[in-house]
């Protein structure tokens, strides 16, 4: 009777030892079927009870049953402890960084002159203008004459221009186009001309040989019900800032001197505080009207020039025009 | 141009704004004044004073009389008419001296006083430092003067010593070929007939309008001095200025033109100062050629119109006091006015010039934005602009970035530019490629793979075309031509094809511009191009640039390209059938095509072969010399019913036999 007791207290060490370490269910499982599974060292013991002398069978039984439940406790903490610690393990597993940088996306880019052009295409369309185009290389007739420019008048200084050998020249300014589309269109008109313009100057940071500008013009008349005012083409413009850079964008119409408009303005525009040069604009001049072919008694309107890359350079703070022109990609690729 | 504050104040009893204060009245009315700042006891104001109205601005008195309109005071100090000369010399200067001008249309009025017993020597301090505002250096009494009513009236005076001019004449004429002059500041000048000169009987003695000669300067021992006051044509002085690369304070003015009426107030305004700081005795008399006076213009002026011009209804009396506080003269009372503008308004012609007078003055701060009332008219529709979108945002998703280049370039174009601002820009280019090569050479160091592209105008002889134009680095030929594929593609051209690269050769006395094929500088290597085809039209190339294999290029032909685009796309029905897939390897000699091979299983395929994939081409290893190996998936599908293996085996085994109809292809089993 002492050898089963002792075997009992054996057996208690051996098993709460072998459950407390087991290193995973796996282990424990096989410390419970080793104990108290089917053939398990104390199911044998307890299945002997029934051969035993009484007395033997009420002490052991007592004994083996405490020990069933006691190990029974044991393994159902063991597990838990061991539950929790897989569990532990498989989140550890399953971590994640979100905040590991994303994989780049190979992606293109448009150029921000693009991006601005857009822009100011979108806002002029839906205020019913055209977008037309011109050539590049002008004839003097349309780059200056027709536009009330005279040859050897001192107001051909304003626009440095380069000659070409082929009797042409690159157009100063996109104000060409307008004739271009008056000789050909019967108002009342609304457009707007995109495109690039030459300079001959030197070049610096504000400064550049080529640039890209946006004319405008819109000519109606009494005959078509809508004489076009100073106040139309405020209205416009102001318009068209706001849209373009926020409703904060404060304008102002200045005295100015284009020999193509009469009268003539600057358009200035409040940004961070101080008054920046815009581009130039007036009601037209009826020698222009009259060099496209049109009656100016009969029509009248406004035109505006606006600098695309100036445009570009408030919106994107960019403090240097040569940068648009200079294909780096380290630039291009920012848009 | 540079104002002294304190002459402007000068001319009006009240006290003016503050000198910040006025620049801004300035800028919104009349000229914008680039700087305001402190000078000794003075401000100086920088004024733009606009081309136009360089005649009447270019002097304190025509800004004087802006501030008068935009301010309504009422000058009070002097104005040149004011001043009358005392007759305390009874010399007539006419006996002393003969003007004789060749043609009033080169010096359309020719004034000159004498004036004697004058005592040369330093200017007073008033003088002097109204100079030194200006940015005028003192030289005499009688030199200042004449610049400081210059600075004044806007008029360029010039003193002559009398005892040193040849013949007691002045003769107004163009340089004869050879003549020299030596300037006032000791610079030697070639004259030649396009330039005008003062002569006296002898030689030249001044450059006209623009520099005095160094011979008749005036100096301390000159008693008596001839002044001169002209009017000289302003074409003729600029083109002289250009000639000598001189510009002068005269010549600035005379370029831009002056009025001719002003000759005789500013002289007798320096005749009177000189008499008043020298000493001098104004001989009597004015000589004065002038044979065709210059009279007010009367311009009609609507007010209606003027109303419709601006958007806003000035009330007529404001119209009325605007335009004579500006000095002209309204002369009828009723709609429509007559308006006279004063002969130094020479920007002054038509009624718009009034309309503008009346709006700047007026204020166009106070005409309030109203939207016109047009019709509702849609815009145009401009396809060049939707078609440009398009291409640029396809290439942006293939991942492709834009660029911007100069419209020039150093060499090999068919444009040359006259004036370039630099060697490196003599041409106008004519390919964007030669740019675009320039923009993979910056970048090549800080990018392992670039694409890039550009949308722009080419130049040849005097025609212009938009291109498109992409070039890569890190990139194959068969990439690009995927993406060349997928704009075509994305554009709705269907018929597009891949020819073999070739010369086309040029037709006789045709000129081979710069990037044609069989031009001298053609820009591709020709064994690894191709000629973009669209039916029988050639619309670009694709292939391996010449002398740079690690580039790929396409340059397309927008204006042709926006031609056979279509906008309308039909969807494909998508069958609702499985596809069978089948795959087919054939070895082949290596120079057969893989569009050949692809052209026999289409056709053998009939419709049920609704694609066929290259998937593999392969030589070398496991392959028998002098062949290769190109493997397809043929892709097999119906739309109205699932294909049996047997249909699909029936053609399948069709492809093989049409393949191996061919001797040297064999179909691998």
């Amino acid at each position: 009777m002492a050898k089963t007791t002792y075997l009992l207290k054996s057996l208690k060490i051996k098993a709460e030892k072998e459950m407390l370490h087991a290193k995973d269910l796996k282990e424990l499982d096989i410390a419970f079927k080793q104990y108290l599974g089917d053939d398990g060292e104390l199911t044998l013991i307890l299945r002997s009870l029934k051969d035993m002398p009484k007395a033997k069978k009420a002490k052991i039984g007592k004994e083996a049953n405490e020990l069933k439940n006691f190990l029974n406790i044991k393994l159902s903490e063991a597990a838990a402890t061991l539950k929790e610690k897989a569990q532990k393990e498989a989140e550890l597993k399953e971590w994640f960084d979100i905040t590991a940088p994303g994989k780049k996306t190979d992606v293109g880019h448009l150029h921000p002159l693009t991006l601005v052009r857009r822009k100011v295409e979108d806002i002029f369309e839906s205020m019913g203008f055209s977008i037309i185009e011109g050539p590049e290389m002008e004839t003097e007739w349309y780059n200056f004459d027709a536009l009330n420019i005279p040859k050897d008048h001192p107001a051909r200084d304003l626009w440095d221009t380069f000659y070409l050998k082929n009797e042409l020249l690159l157009r100063t300014h996109t104000s060409p186009v307008q004739i271009r589309y008056m000789e050909k269109n019967q108002p009342p008109l609304r457009i707007i001309a995109p495109g690039r313009v030459f300079r001959h100057e030197a070049t610096d940071a504000s400064h550049e040989i080529n640039f890209c500008q946006v004319e405008g013009l819109m000519i109606g008349g009494p005959a078509s019900g809508y004489p076009i005012s100073v106040a139309n083409l405020k209205a416009i413009i102001q318009e068209f800032f706001q849209r373009f850079f926020g409703k904060s964008a404060e304008i102002r119409l200045r005295p100015s001197y284009f020999p193509f408009v009469e009268p003539g303005f600057e358009v200035d525009m409040k940004w961070g505080g101080d008054w920046m040069e815009m581009g130039g604009m007036g009601m037209v001049h009826p020698n222009v009207l009259k060099n496209a072919g049109l009656n100016p008694k009969e029509w009248q309107g406004f035109a505006f020039g606006i600098g695309m890359d100036r445009l570009a350079m408030i919106k994107y703070k960019i403090d240097d025009i040569r940068l648009f022109y200079s294909g780096d990609l380290r630039f291009l690729n920012q848009f | 141009m540079i104002f002294s504050y304190n002459w402007l104040q000068s001319f009006f009893s009240r006290k003016l704004p503050k000198p910040d204060k006025l620049a801004e009245l300035l800028t919104l009315h009349s000229f914008e004044v680039s700087e305001v700042k402190k000078f000794k006891s003075d401000h100086v104001l920088d004024i733009d004073v606009l081309p136009n109205r360089a005649g009447d601005c270019f002097s304190h008195i025509g800004i004087t009389r802006e501030i008068a309109a935009i301010t309504n005071y009422v000058p009070a100090g002097h104005l040149p008419k004011g001043d009358k000369l005392p007759k305390n010399n009874k010399n007539n200067a006419k006996d002393f001296i003969s003007v004789d001008i060749k043609s009033q249309s080169y010096c359309p009025r020719y004034t000159a006083r004498v004036i004697g017993d004058i005592k040369v020597g330093p200017s007073p301090k008033w003088l002097k430092d109204r100079l030194e505002v200006c940015g005028l250096n003192s030289i005499n009494n009688i030199v200042d003067i004449a610049n400081y009513v210059m600075l004044e009236t806007g008029q360029p005076l010039h003193a002559f010593d009398y005892e040193k001019l040849d013949g007691k004449k002045i003769i107004v004429r163009f340089a004869k070929e050879g003549e020299k002059i030596t300037a006032l500041d000791g610079q030697k000048f070639d004259l030649n007939p396009k330039i005008l000169v003062i002569a006296d009987g002898q030689k030249s003695v001044a450059i006209a309008g623009i520099k005095g000669g160094k011979e008749p300067e005036i100096d301390e021992k000159t008693k008596t001095i001839v002044l001169e006051s002209a009017n000289f044509n302003p074409t003729i002085i600029r083109k002289g200025s250009r000639e000598l690369g001189l510009k002068t304070d005269a010549s600035l003015r005379f370029e831009h033109g002056v009025d001719p009426n002003l000759t005789e107030s500013a002289i007798n305004r320096a005749a009177y100062l000189i008499q008043k700081t020298a000493l001098g005795k104004a001989f009597q008399g004015l000589v004065d050629f002038y044979p065709q006076k210059v009279y007010p213009k009367r311009i009609k002026l609507d007010l209606n119109y003027a109303e419709s011009l601006l958007g806003v209804k000035i009330p007529e009396r404001e119209v009325k006091n605007i335009l004579t506080r500006l000095g002209f003269k309204v002369i009828g009372i009723k709609n429509p006015l007559s308006v006279e503008a004063p002969t130094f308004r020479l920007d002054i012609s038509i009624p718009e010039d009034l309309v503008e007078e009346i709006g700047r003055i007026y204020g166009y701060d106070k005409i309030s934005s109203v939207f016109p009332t047009a019709s509702l008219v849609p815009p145009k529709r401009n396809d060049d602009t939707l078609w440009e979108n398009q291409l640029k945002d396809i290439l942006k998703e293939a991942g492709f970035t834009e660029t911007y280049n100069y419209s020039f370039q150093k060499e090999h174009g068919s444009v040359e530019v006259e004036n370039p601002t630099s060697q490196e820009f003599k041409y106008l280019r004519p390919s964007l490629i030669p740019n675009l090569l320039k923009n993979i050479e910056k970048n090549i160091k800080s990018f392992d793979q670039i694409k890039i592209f550009e949308v722009g105008k080419i130049f040849t002889d005097k025609t212009e075309k938009i291109m498109l134009t992409g070039v890569a680095a890190g990139y194959d030929f068969y990439q690009l031509k995927g993406v060349v594929d997928l704009l075509f593609n994305k554009l709705g051209i269907a018929k597009v094809w891949y020819d073999d690269y070739q010369a086309t050769p040029a037709a006789e006395g045709e000129p081979r511009p710069f990037g044609r094929e069989d031009s001298p500088q053609s820009l591709w290597n020709e064994k690894k191009s191709a000629e973009i085809k669209v039916g029988n039209v050639e619309v670009g190339f694709l292939g391996e640039l010449k002398n740079e294999p690690k580039l790929v290029a396409f340059d397309l032909d927008f204006e042709k390209l926006k031609t056979l685009a279509v906008e309308d796309q039909e969807y494909r029905p998508i069958s609702k059938y499985p596809a069978t897939v089948r795959d087919l390897a054939v070895l082949v000699p290596p120079t057969v095509k893989v569009e050949e091979v692809l052209n026999v299983i289409e056709v053998a395929g009939g419709s049920l072969v609704i694609d066929v994939d290259l998937f593999d081409i392969y030589e070398g290893e496991g392959i028998p010399d002098g062949q290769k190996n190109l493997a397809f998936h043929i892709i097999y599908q119906a739309q109205d019913r699932t294909l049996t293996s047997i249909e699909v085996y029936k053609i399948h085994q069709n492809i093989i036999k049409a393949l191996e109809e061919n001797p040297t292809w064999q179909v691998r089993k």
